[in-house]
C-alpha cells in the first residue's frame, strides 16, 4: 500500500460572473449568474514513502487545490485521497499529526511573537517531547543557522529567513509527509540553494516523503526523481524526471540585443548559425520583445558556450541574457506530444 | 490540552506586544465613566430610588458593565473575518487541533490580558476615584463562575459571526448589528430593570442578558439570595451549552463551503 493514494480526485468551484464597473457591481448584488470552474478533474496517482515528487504546472493549474485537499483543508467533491490509509478530510486532526505543510505565500508562525515562541507553541500542539525538540532545533541550527534569529519577531524577518523558519516548523514533529507549496517563491539564488540542500538532507536522513510544488524548474531538477505535471486541473504527465529533463533541463534561451536591428537580422543570424553548426543543430531563432532576439538552444546537441562565442564574434551584440525555459513552455511541449 | 494552553500563552504574549493599545482603552474608559457618572447623577436628582435601584447601585451596574464590556472584547469575529478572507485560516487547519477550541483559547488569552491591563485599573478607579460602595454579599462568591460563563457566551456570539464569513466573506454589517443587539439587550448600556416589564420578562430568557446582566446582578445586589441567583446561573449554563453545541454544528456545515484562494 502506497503512502499517498489519490484516485479520480476532483473539485470545482462556483464563481459568480462579476460584471464590470460600479453599475455592474450593483447588478451583481442580485445576480445568480454562476459559472463552474473545474479546479481539479479526475486526477490519480500514488506516492511511496521516501519519494520527493515535483508537482508542477502553470499558474491556476490546480496544484494548490490538490495540496489543500491532501492536507485536509478542502473537501474533495469526487474521488478519493488516502494518506497512510486514511482520508485526510474526515480525520483532519489525526492526519495533521503525520503531515507538515509549508505555504510559500503565508506563514504558519505567530507573526507578532519572537521566532522561538512559535516553535515552543508548535512543540506543545504537536506533542513533541523536549529531547526530540532539542535535537531537531540543534540540527536546524546547524543546517540553516537560525539561532541568532530566535529573539526576533517573525514579522521583522526577511522572506528567506522566514521561509527557513517555516520549513523548520513543518518538520518539527517529524512528519511522514511534508507538502511544500512554492517554498522558494521570491527567494534569491543563495537562499534557494540552502533551502534545496536542507530539503534533500531531511528527505535522506529521515526518509520523509516530500511533495513539492514550484514554478522554479531549478528546484525540480535539484530535488525530484519524479514529477507530476498538471494543467487546467488535468494530469498531463506522471513519471521519471529524466524523460522530462530532456525537455527543460537541456534547453536554454539565449536572449540577444543586436545593434542596428532590422528585418533581415533574424534571417542572417539563422543563416550564420546554420552555416557554422549545420542543420539538426537544435537551434531555433525567433523574435521576442522589441529589439531582442531569442535563440533557443538544445544543449544536448550544441553547447551553449559555442553558440554564444560564435554569435559574439560575428554579430554586433550589445546585451546578452541566458534564460531557463519557462514552466509554460514545458507544458506547451508536453501538449505537443514531446513525452509520448 | 497543553497545546491549547500554549496557544493561550501565545495570545497573552501578543497582547503584551501591543501594550500601547491598553493605555488608550483606559483613557477611553475613564471618559465613559465620567459621562455615565454625571448622566445618572442628573437622572437621580429628583428620586433616591428608580425601579428599585439606588444611584449607587445603578452607577456600579453601568460602570462594571463597561468594565466587563472591555474585558470580553477580543474582536474574534473581526480576526476570523480577516483570516478567512485572506486565506490564512489554512495555517490553522493544517495543525492537529480543534479550530473552535483554538479560537476559544486565543480569545481567553486576550481576556486575561484585558483583565490585568484594563479591568483591574478600572475597578481601582471605581473604588478610589468615584468612591462607589461595594457591599460583599453571597453573589460575590459565584461572580467569577458567572463571569466565566459570560465570557463563553460572548465568545460564542463572536465565533458564530466569524463562522458566517465562510458564507458571506464580509462581516462588517453583521458584526455591527451583533454588537448593538448585545449591548442594548444585555444591560451593558442601561440596567435591564429600566426596560418595560413585559420586555424584561422576554429579555431574561435570551442569551444576551447572560453576558452582562447576570454577573452584574451578583455584585450589585448583595441583598439578594440564592433563590434569585441560582435560576439565573442555570439560564446562563443553558445558553453556554446550547451555544457551544450550536456553533459546533454550524462549524461542521460551514467548513464544507470553505474556499482558500490563492497561494
Amino acid at each position: 500500500m502506497s503512502l499517498i493514494h489519490v484516485r479520480n480526485l476532483s473539485k470545482h468551484f462556483k464563481v459568480l460572473n462579476r460584471r464590470e464597473g460600479l453599475g455592474g457591481a450593483l447588478r451583481d448584488l442580485f445576480s445568480g449568474d454562476y459559472r463552474t470552474v473545474e479546479a481539479v478533474a479526475d486526477i490519480s496517482f500514488d506516492i511511496e514513502a521516501g519519494e520527493i515528487v515535483g508537482y508542477i504546472g502553470p499558474n491556476g493549474a490546480g496544484k494548490s487545490t490538490t495540496i489543500k485537499m491532501m492536507t485536509g483543508i478542502l473537501k474533495p467533491m469526487g474521488g478519493l485521497i488516502e494518506i497512510n490509509g486514511l482520508p485526510p478530510y474526515e480525520n483532519r486532526i489525526r492526519q495533521a499529526q503525520i503531515m507538515g505543510v509549508v505555504f510559500g505565500q503565508r506563514t504558519q508562525l505567530w507573526w507578532d511573537l519572537p521566532v522561538i515562541e512559535s516553535f515552543k507553541i508548535l512543540k506543545e500542539i504537536y506533542k513533541v517531547d523536549q529531547k526530540t525538540f532539542d535535537e531537531h532545533m540543534g540540527m536546524f541550527n546547524e543546517l540553516a543557522g537560525l539561532k541568532q534569529l530566535y529573539s526576533q519577531q517573525v514579522r521583522t524577518l526577511s522572506l528567506g529567513q522566514r521561509m527557513l523558519c517555516d520549513i523548520t516548523a513543518s518538520f518539527l514533529h517529524n512528519p511522514q509527509v511534508v507538502f511544500l507549496d512554492e517554498p522558494t517563491i521570491g527567494l534569491d539564488v543563495s537562499v534557494k540553494a540552502k533551502m534545496r540542500s536542507i530539503i534533500k538532507e531531511l528527505n535522506q536522513t529521515r526518509n520523509t516523503t516530500i511533495i513539492l510544488t514550484t514554478h522554479d524548474l531549478g528546484d525540480v531538477e535539484a530535488l525530484c526523481n519524479r514529477i507530476i505535471i498538471i494543467d487546467k486541473g488535468k494530469l498531463l504527465y506522471d513519471g521519471d524526471i529524466k524523460k522530462v529533463n530532456a525537455l527543460f533541463g537541456a534547453y536554454r534561451t539565449l536572449k540577444l540585443q543586436v545593434d542596428n536591428f532590422n528585418e533581415t537580422t533574424l534571417q542572417t543570424l539563422n543563416e550564420k548559425l546554420t552555416e557554422r553548426f549545420g542543420t539538426g543543430h537544435g537551434i531555433v531563432v525567433g523574435e521576442s520583445e522589441e529589439f531582442w532576439t531569442d535563440v533557443t538552444i538544445d544543449q544536448a546537441r550544441t553547447p551553449l558556450s559555442d553558440v554564444l562565442n560564435h554569435v559574439m564574434t560575428n554579430f554586433p551584440v550589445s546585451d546578452v541574457r541566458i534564460v531557463e525555459i519557462s514552466m509554460e513552455n514545458v507544458v506547451r511541449k508536453v501538449y505537443d506530444g514531446a513525452l509520448s | 490540552m497543553k497545546g491549547y494552553l500554549a496557544v493561550m500563552r501565545g495570545s497573552i504574549m501578543v497582547g503584551v506586544v501591543y501594550r500601547f493599545g491598553f493605555i488608550f482603552s483606559i483613557i477611553g474608559n475613564v471618559i465613559y465613566l465620567g459621562v455615565a457618572y454625571y448622566l445618572w447623577k442628573s437622572i437621580y436628582r429628583h428620586a433616591d430610588v428608580i425601579r428599585g435601584l439606588t444611584f449607587n447601585e445603578t452607577f456600579l451596574y453601568v460602570a462594571l458593565g463597561s468594565a466587563i464590556f472591555i474585558l470580553l472584547k477580543t474582536y474574534m469575529d473581526w480576526i476570523m473575518n480577516y483570516e478567512i478572507r485572506e486565506g490564512s485560516i489554512a495555517t490553522y487547519l493544517i495543525k492537529p487541533i480543534d479550530f473552535g477550541l483554538y479560537m476559544l483559547f486565543t480569545s481567553f488569552g486576550s481576556v486575561l490580558m484585558n483583565l490585568a491591563a484594563i479591568t483591574i485599573p478600572t475597578l481601582l478607579m471605581l473604588l478610589f476615584v468615584f468612591k462607589v460602595d461595594f457591599t460583599l454579599g453571597p453573589g460575590l462568591l459565584i461572580f467569577p463562575l458567572s463571569l466565566f460563563m459570560a465570557f463563553l457566551i460572548s465568545f460564542y456570539f463572536d465565533y458564530f459571526v466569524g463562522l458566517l464569513c465562510f458564507y458571506s466573506e464580509s462581516v462588517w454589517g453583521i458584526s455591527t448589528v451583533k454588537d448593538i443587539v448585545v449591548t442594548v439587550f444585555s444591560g451593558a448600556l442601561i440596567p435591564l430593570q429600566f426596560f418595560p416589564d413585559a420586555m424584561q420578562r422576554i429579555l431574561l430568557w435570551l442569551p444576551f442578558q447572560a453576558v452582562y446582566h447576570t454577573p452584574l446582578m451578583m455584585v450589585t445586589r448583595p441583598d439578594q439570595g440564592w433563590e434569585v441567583f441560582l435560576p439565573m446561573l442555570l439560564v446562563q449554563l443553558f445558553w453556554t451549552v446550547a451555544l457551544f453545541i450550536a456553533t459546533r454544528m454550524f462549524y461542521n456545515q460551514a467548513i464544507k463551503v470553505l474556499r482558500v484562494s490563492g497561494g
